[in-house]
């Protein structure tokens, strides 16, 4: 077992790799009484194009394949709900699917042990009937119609769909209700045995716990599964520009939402802490609480709400997001292009650079107030290959230089688009 | 985990929670002001200007550069309606000094200072609050009451709770109302702002790796708050309601939505002699997490699992004012025969149709056990 410690946040990481090929993940805690366990595989809603091992041919499954298996995966042969019986035993458990991930977790005071044999028994054995497969599409229906209600999600969407010429990113994890009729029992099985392989998952689990005892308990429970090789997924050449520069949708909210996308070239491997820090810190300064800017637009009456700044990235993309409501998104955005031009020419001041580093350093140490903060930030980092520790590190070495050039390289103007709801 | 309380002066309270599991210290100020029609949307301008600005960090820029500066510590104020309360909630939390390069300062005192200030020493201009702050917070709270709307969920909760507490405190919304919106002022809100703080019940909470000791040094020794006068304070005591039967009453509304959303507001006929015992809460809550709960509750299991009917089926209960709110969101088409489900899941739970067994695990789950037991 690999020990990491961290002397910046005083806690350490155990690591063990199983023989099957499981990879877990253990922070203790010590003194806390919430535990927080979370398993997940490395497939999610952009998984739709793969080789399966062994196999020569390409399988190619619905939009929305990951997230139906992941609701259909608690639904046990005899009639029960998994997600009940753990409810029953009084852990409070759940699941949800990403880009690139798909996860299932539980949360508890006690009985921890007694749950985790339902956990690992569940995660292990799939079953699905075609009734039970028609049944869930009418609860996911109902779920993908209640998006289709919230404007949030809306402006989010459109604006990944002006970006985006075919990378599935720009999908609905959900899938469609079109896409999810053409979805059946075979395909979720071999969905599952392709990606459910104990090589295509990790296991992180935070709590007042022994990791030896521990990693013991787990493998107790683990049914024999053998490695299987490597999936290959196949994702379509992204071309670089963008769709539209704009995109506008009408629906009954009292003031626009916006959301400015800015499509990037996706990361290395080796770069993405240090790019998605130094962009976070970028975003901050353009259009945090503290910035010129946003003290400008608040004062015009045109934002009333520090925009949210984020950075997303994967694989085979990467964009920056800034969202929020606006009287006049337009003006805005003109606004927001400003400023840019103005740090490319004149670079950042380095006041507000050391601060901002501050802030966010500050914002990672309080992550590793809670095992749910911990162990989610571990297991979707650990889906991009990143050890959660390195941010704590990596973001001293960010100096004025770095950003300056970062702002050139990566805030490109014919790269953006404004995605507008009124 | 050692929470401590120490009357401070005469209405003003300190409780101190001493932990070391935490990375960070946090510090939350509460004034507690009753509820009343005239005064709610004063409340609501008073918490957001308040935030804009103290006498030494007189813009909202400052606050935010020196918060930054201290390594991303977090200032929220928020506003929220307990029983027939208004209570105005202000939070800092900042990492401790323990996570923190050696060349940082006293994170706790200087957290200390910057709340307290926030609150206690707002910035001024001519004796009143700078008017530009309040023209501004009076239309942010105009487009939050406008809001309303957004939130489809929320809005039906809200309208059913204006609809059940009619004409009474606990019906007002949060944010007040925008006819009151044009009656304040910068004058006239300072004036409110010295009423009540020289009148309201101010609890001041610190949890973190501290001792007690240090914390009421610390307190006894701010400026801001040795100039708080001991007072009477007045607020309303939220005992559990007493309710006489009334009639069921239904209000629609239609939207142009995709989907429904219901909210069923129930009240819990409570007698005197029902508040005599201590157990009556807990039994209440039990009731609730049977019915909506939790993932195994009637409704969950009844309208969305067996019958498709909806994506969300929960209820919660409402201590205070001794209510449980059931709510779903359901496709249109389908009201009648969700009002059915749910109707029958409200009778199934009169007929006692549910096991020793359930009660067992809710009760495990709602961490209620030993609170139950004590009698």
């Amino acid at each position: 077992m690999q020990t990491i410690y961290n002397s910046k946040v005083k806690e350490t990481l155990y690591v063990e790799k199983l023989e099957n090929g499981l990879t877990i993940m253990i922070i203790p805690k010590k003194g806390i009484q919430k535990k927080y366990i979370i398993w997940g595989t490395h497939y999610g809603s952009n998984d739709n194009k793969f080789i399966v091992p062994g196999e020569e041919n390409v399988t190619e499954v619905p939009k929305g394949v990951a997230h139906f298996l992941e609701h259909k995966l608690f639904e046990q042969p005899n009639g029960t709900n998994s997600l009940d019986t753990l409810t029953a035993i009084g852990v409070s458990a759940n699941a949800y699917t990403t880009n690139d991930h798909t996860a299932y977790l539980y949360e508890c005071t006690d009985n921890f042990y007694e749950a985790l044999d339902e956990f690992m028994d569940y995660v292990q054995h799939p079953y699905f009937t075609d009734k039970n497969v028609e049944k869930e599409k009418g609860i996911i229906g109902q779920e993908i119609q209640m998006y289709d209600d919230y404007p949030e999600w809306k402006v989010y969407l459109n604006t990944l769909e002006a970006m985006y010429h075919t990378n599935p990113v720009k999908l609905d994890i959900t899938g469609t209700i079109e896409t999810i009729k053409g979805i059946d029992k075979e395909i979720l099985y071999k969905c599952y045995n392709t990606f459910y392989n104990p090589s295509n998952m990790c296991m992180v689990i935070s709590g007042d716990f022994i990791p030896e005892n521990l990693i013991e308990e787990i493998k107790k429970r683990l049914i024999e599964k053998s490695q299987t090789g490597e999936i290959k997924r196949i994702y379509e050449t992204e071309e670089e520009g963008i769709v539209k520069s704009k995109v506008e949708q009408k629906m009954n909210v009292s003031k626009p939402l916006y959301t400015i996308g800015i499509k990037c070239i996706p990361l290395t491997k080796r770069e993405q802490v240090k790019t998605s820090l130094g962009i976070e810190i970028i975003l901050r300064i353009l259009l945090g609480e503290s910035s010129s800017l946003y003290k400008e637009l608040y004062h015009d009456g045109n934002i009333f709400e520090v925009p949210e700044l984020s950075f997303e990235f994967g694989e085979d993309y990467a964009h920056i997001l800034i969202t929020g409501s606006a009287n006049n998104p337009d003006e805005l955005y003109s606004k927001v292009k400003n400023k840019i031009n103005e740090f490319k020419e004149k670079g950042l001041n380095i006041e507000d650079l050391e601060r901002t580093k501050k802030l966010i350093y500050g914002n990672m140490i309080k992550q590793y107030n809670d095992v749910t903060d911990i162990a989610r930030t571990f297991l979707s980092d650990f889906m991009k290959d990143i050890n959660s520790f390195d941010y704590l590190e990596e973001i001293e070495t960010i100096d004025i230089n770095y950003t300056n050039e970062l702002i050139k390289n990566v805030f490109k103007e014919d790269k953006m688009v404004l995605s507008v709801v009124k | 985990m050692e929470h401590k309380k120490q009357e401070l002066k005469n209405g003003i309270t300190i409780h101190n929670i001493s932990t070391n599991k935490f990375k960070t210290n946090l510090i939350a100020i509460f004034l507690t002001i009753p509820l009343t029609r005239e005064y709610v949307t004063y409340n609501a301008v008073l918490s957001a200007v308040l935030r804009r600005g103290s006498k030494n960090m007189p813009t909202q820029e400052e606050i935010s550069k020196t918060l930054e500066e201290m390594y991303g510590a977090t200032f929220d104020a928020g506003i929220n309606k307990t029983g027939d309360n208004h209570i105005l909630k202000f939070y800092l939390e900042s990492v401790n000094d323990e996570f923190l390069p050696n060349d940082s300062t006293d994170m706790l005192k200087n957290s200390i200072e910057k709340i307290t200030e926030i609150v206690f020493n707002p910035y001024l201009e001519d004796g009143n609050f700078k008017e530009l702050y309040v023209d501004q917070e009076k239309e942010n709270i105009k487009q939050k009451i406008k809001g309303k709307v957004d939130n489809k969920a929320l809005y039906a909760r809200t309208r059913c709770i204006e609809e059940m507490y009619k004409g009474k405190p606990a019906g007002l919304y949060r944010y007040g109302y925008i006819e009151d919106l044009e009656k304040i002022n910068n004058k006239n809100l300072y004036e409110y702002y010295k009423k009540i703080i020289q009148e309201c019940k101010i609890d001041i909470f610190i949890s973190g790796n501290t001792d007690e000791k240090k914390v009421m040094e610390l307190i006894s020794q701010n400026e801001n708050i040795k100039n708080l006068n001991p007072r009477n304070a007045t607020y309303n005591v939220n005992d559990i309601e007493i309710k006489e039967e009334i009639k069921e009453n239904s209000i629609e509304e239609k939207m142009d939505v995709v989907q429904g959303k219901i909210v069923i507001g129930c009240d819990i006929l409570f007698t005197e002699e029902d508040l005599k015992d201590d157990n009556l809460r807990c039994e209440a809550m039990l009731y609730n997490s049977l019915l909506g709960g939790s993932a195994t509750s009637k409704l969950f299991q009844n309208v969305r699992e067996k019958e498709s009917l909806a994506y969300t089926a929960a209820s919660n209960y409402v201590r205070y004012k001794s209510n449980i709110f059931i709510n779903a969101g359901i496709e249109i088409t389908n009201f009648e025969k969700a009002i059915k489900i749910i109707r029958k899941q409200i009778e199934d739970m009169k007929n006692g149709d549910f096991t020793e067994e359930q009660i067992e695990n809710e009760k495990k789950r709602n961490n209620i056990s030993n609170k139950f037991n004590r009698r």
